[in-house]
C-alpha cells in the first residue's frame, strides 16, 4: 500500500469517531471524543508506525474505531432508558421476529402507498367465466360478424348457448379531455361493446360510477390502460375522455384485460343493442350451457353442427384461459422455491438426537412455533415485496410485471428460506438465542486424525454448538452440548438467558 | 458497591489489568485480548459504579513526549475490594494477567 494513503485512512478513522460521538450525550461528548482520539493516536503508533503501512494494520485500526460506536451507544442508552431491553433483545427470537415484522410493515406500507401496487391488490385479475367461445366465420382469418347476426342469435333460444355478447374494435384515439397536447404512451384500440360483454367475460367493474341520466356514452377502461395512461388513479370514475371526436364518461375500470380476445383493447364503449345494430361488423362472444360445454370441448369447433341455422359456416374458438393474477403468480414462485431449496442448502435443522439432556416438549413446541412464525412472516414479506417490485411502476405491461413478480417471488423466498434454516441451526434449543463468539478449534490439516471445526456458545450459558469444518462419517452434522451448572459462574452478570 | 458484588469475567479482567498496571484503555485491550467495543463500555460501567476512577494526564507531560494526553484509570478502594472477591470467584484471573510484582519476580527469576 502506498504511504500517501495514510492521511486518507487517518481522516476516515477520525470521521468514524466523529460519527460515533453524535450518539454521546452533549455534556460528555467533548471529553469522550478527546479520549478516543488520543487512544486512536496511540493505536496508530502501535499498529502502523511511520511508513510501515499495511491493509491488515488499517483494518485493525478501523475495527478499533468501530468499537467507539458500542461505547457511544452504551453512554446514550441511559438517556433513552432502553439499554437493558436492547441488551436482552440482542440475538433473541423476539429481535428476529421484530425485525421481520419491521420488514413486513415496510413492504406493506409501500404496497399501500404506491398507486400501481394498490391497484393490483384491489383489482385482482379474476378467473374468467368458463365455457366462453369466440365465434367467427369459418372461411376467413380476420373476418367478423354482422351485428344483425348477433341480434338474431340473441333473440332465439339455443340448446347449447345461453348468452351472447358483441363487440367491434375501432382504431380510434382515446385521451383524457383537457389533455389534448399529451399523446397516449401506447397505442390503444377502443371496442364498442354490448352492455353485457364484461359480465359475460366475468370481469367485474371497479370504481363504478354509472350515471343513468348522463347524456354521454359510458366507457369502461381496461386495467392496463388505466394503469399506464392514468397511473392507476382511483378517482378515475366520472372523468370525461375523448374517443376520436366523441366524448364519453368513464364508468369504471374492468378488473382484467380480457387479453385472450382479439385486439389490444384499452377501453370498452358500452352501447345499447340498437346502436350496435347500426355499426359495422365485429366479434361475438358466446357462453355455453352445461350441455354445450360437454359437447364442445375442443379448442376449435364447427358451430353449425350444433345449430339448426342453415346460414354461413361458423367456427367457435375456445377462449377459456386461466389468468393467474398476482396471487397465483406468487404461489407459483413459492412452490418453485420449495422445490429448489435442497439445491442451495441442507434442509436439516441440526442434530438434536445425541443429547444427554432432552429439551422439554413445551420448549420444542416453542422452537417449532418460532420457526413457523419466521416462515409465515417471510411469506408475507415475500408477497408484498414482490408486489412492490413488480407493480411499483404503472407504465409497464402486465406481462412484464407478472414476469418480475414470478422471478422475485422465487428468488426472494428461496434465499429467505435458506436464511431461515441457517438462522435456526444456530439458535440455542433452550432459549432460542443465537449462539455467539465463534472459535476455530483444531487444525484443518489434521481433519482425518482429529476433530476440527467451529465452536459457538449460547450467551445465556445453556449450550455449546460444535460445527465440523468437514463432515466426516463420525461427525457429519452439528451437535449441541448442553452445559451443566458448573459453567454458570462464567455467565454471572450477563443480562441474557 | 459492596465487595461481594458479582462481576462478569470481562469486568473482573479489566479490574485485574488495572491492578496489574495497565492503566489506559488500549493497554487493557492488548493485555486482555478484548475488542475496544467491549473494553471501553465496561470501563464506563465500572466508573459509574465507582469501582474505578479516571484522570487526564497533564498536558505538559504529553507535550514533552509530543503526543496527545491520555486518560488514565485507577482502582478505587471499592474496586480493589471487588477485585479481591473476583479473584476468589475466578482463580485463573491472576494467571491470565499477573500483577506487577509477580511479573517483576518472574523477570528476576529468568
Amino acid at each position: 500500500m502506498k504511504p500517501s494513503l495514510k492521511p486518507a485512512f487517518d481522516a476516515a478513522d477520525q470521521m468514524l469517531l466523529g460519527c460515533a460521538a453524535r450518539f454521546v450525550p452533549g455534556h460528555r461528548r467533548a471529553d469522550w471524543l478527546r479520549e478516543w482520539k488520543a487512544e486512536l493516536w496511540h493505536v496508530r503508533q502501535e499498529r502502523a508506525p511511520m511508513e510501515q503501512l499495511s491493509w491488515q494494520a488499517e483494518r485493525e485500526i478501523a475495527g478499533f474505531c468501530l468499537g467507539a460506536f458500542q461505547d457511544a451507544f452504551c453512554l446514550c442508552q441511559p438517556r433513552l432508558r432502553l439499554g437493558p431491553l436492547l441488551t436482552a433483545l440482542q440475538g433473541s427470537a423476539a429481535q428476529c421476529l421484530l425485525t421481520l415484522t419491521g420488514f413486513l410493515v415496510l413492504s406493506y406500507g409501500i404496497a399501500w402507498l404506491a398507486p400501481g401496487v394498490r391497484a393490483e391488490r384491489m383489482i385482482s385479475a379474476p378467473m374468467q367465466n368458463p365455457g366462453l367461445i369466440l365465434i367467427q366465420y369459418a372461411d376467413c382469418d380476420a373476418t367478423t360478424i354482422e351485428p344483425q347476426q348477433y341480434l338474431a342469435w340473441k333473440n332465439r333460444h339455443h340448446s347449447f348457448f345461453d348468452d351472447f355478447a358483441f363487440y367491434r374494435v375501432s382504431e380510434e384515439s382515446i385521451q383524457a379531455e383537457g389533455e389534448s397536447g399529451t399523446a397516449p404512451r401506447d397505442s390503444w384500440k377502443v371496442a364498442q361493446a354490448s352492455s353485457n360483454l364484461l359480465a359475460l367475460l366475468g370481469l367485474p367493474v371497479r370504481y363504478a360510477a354509472l350515471e343513468s341520466n348522463s347524456a354521454l356514452p359510458q366507457v369502461i377502461l381496461s386495467k392496463s390502460f388505466w394503469k399506464i395512461e392514468y397511473g392507476a388513479d382511483p378517482r378515475i370514475a366520472g372523468r370525461v375522455v375523448r374517443i376520436g371526436q366523441r366524448r364519453a364518461r368513464v364508468a369504471g375500470v374492468a378488473a382484467g384485460d380480457a387479453w385472450n380476445l382479439p385486439g389490444k383493447i384499452g377501453a370498452w364503449l358500452v352501447q345499447p343493442d340498437s346502436t350496435l345494430a347500426a355499426s359495422g361488423s365485429g366479434f361475438i362472444v358466446a357462453h355455453l350451457t352445461a350441455a354445450g360445454q360437454k359437447k364442445m370441448w375442443a379448442p376449435v369447433m364447427q358451430i353449425n353442427e350444433y345449430d339448426e341455422d342453415e346460414g354461413p359456416r361458423f367456427f367457435g374458438y375456445n377462449i377459456d384461459q386461466w389468468q393467474p393474477g398476482s396471487w397465483g403468480i406468487y404461489w407459483l414462485g413459492i412452490v418453485f422455491a420449495l422445490i429448489s431449496l435442497p439445491a442451495v442448502t441442507s434442509v436439516s435443522l441440526g442434530e438434536y438426537s445425541v443429547n444427554a439432556r432432552k429439551t422439554s416438549l413445551s420448549r420444542r413446541l416453542y422452537r417449532w412455533s418460532f420457526f413457523s412464525a419466521k416462515i409465515v412472516l417471510l411469506m408475507m414479506i415475500d408477497y408484498f415485496f414482490t408486489l412492490d417490485l413488480a407493480y411499483f411502476r404503472t407504465a409497464q405491461s402486465a406481462q412484464v410485471s407478472a414476469s418480475i413478480q414470478m422471478i422475485a417471488a422465487f428468488v426472494f423466498f428461496l434465499f429467505g428460506l435458506r436464511w431461515a434454516l441457517l438462522d435456526h441451526r444456530q439458535r440455542c434449543p433452550v432459549c432460542l438465542r443465537r449462539v455467539e463468539h465463534p472459535v476455530e478449534v483444531g487444525l484443518a490439516s489434521r481433519t482425518f486424525l482429529a476433530w476440527n471445526g467451529t465452536e459457538m456458545m449460547c450467551m445465556g450459558g445453556h449450550t455449546l454448538l460444535h460445527i465440523p469444518a468437514l463432515p466426516t462419517s463420525w461427525f457429519d452434522a452439528q451437535r449441541w452440548l448442553y452445559l451443566d451448572t458448573s459453567w454458570e459462574f462464567l455467565f454471572v452478570g450477563s443480562s441474557v438467558g | 458497591m459492596a465487595s461481594e458484588a458479582k462481576l462478569s469475567h470481562t469486568a473482573a479482567m479489566i479490574l485485574q489489568a488495572l491492578d496489574a498496571g495497565f492503566v489506559y484503555g488500549f493497554s487493557i485491550m492488548e493485555m486482555a485480548g478484548l475488542p475496544s467495543g467491549t473494553v471501553y463500555p465496561a470501563m464506563r460501567r465500572l466508573e459509574r459504579d465507582e469501582l474505578i476512577l479516571s484522570k487526564w494526564e497533564k498536558q505538559s507531560i504529553a507535550d514533552a513526549e509530543q503526543r496527545p494526553p491520555r486518560k488514565y484509570y485507577k482502582l478505587t478502594a471499592a474496586g480493589r475490594a471487588t477485585l479481591l472477591a473476583s479473584r476468589r470467584r475466578y482463580p485463573l484471573l491472576e494467571r491470565l494477567i499477573p500483577s506487577e510484582t509477580v511479573r517483576a519476580e518472574e523477570a528476576r527469576s529468568q
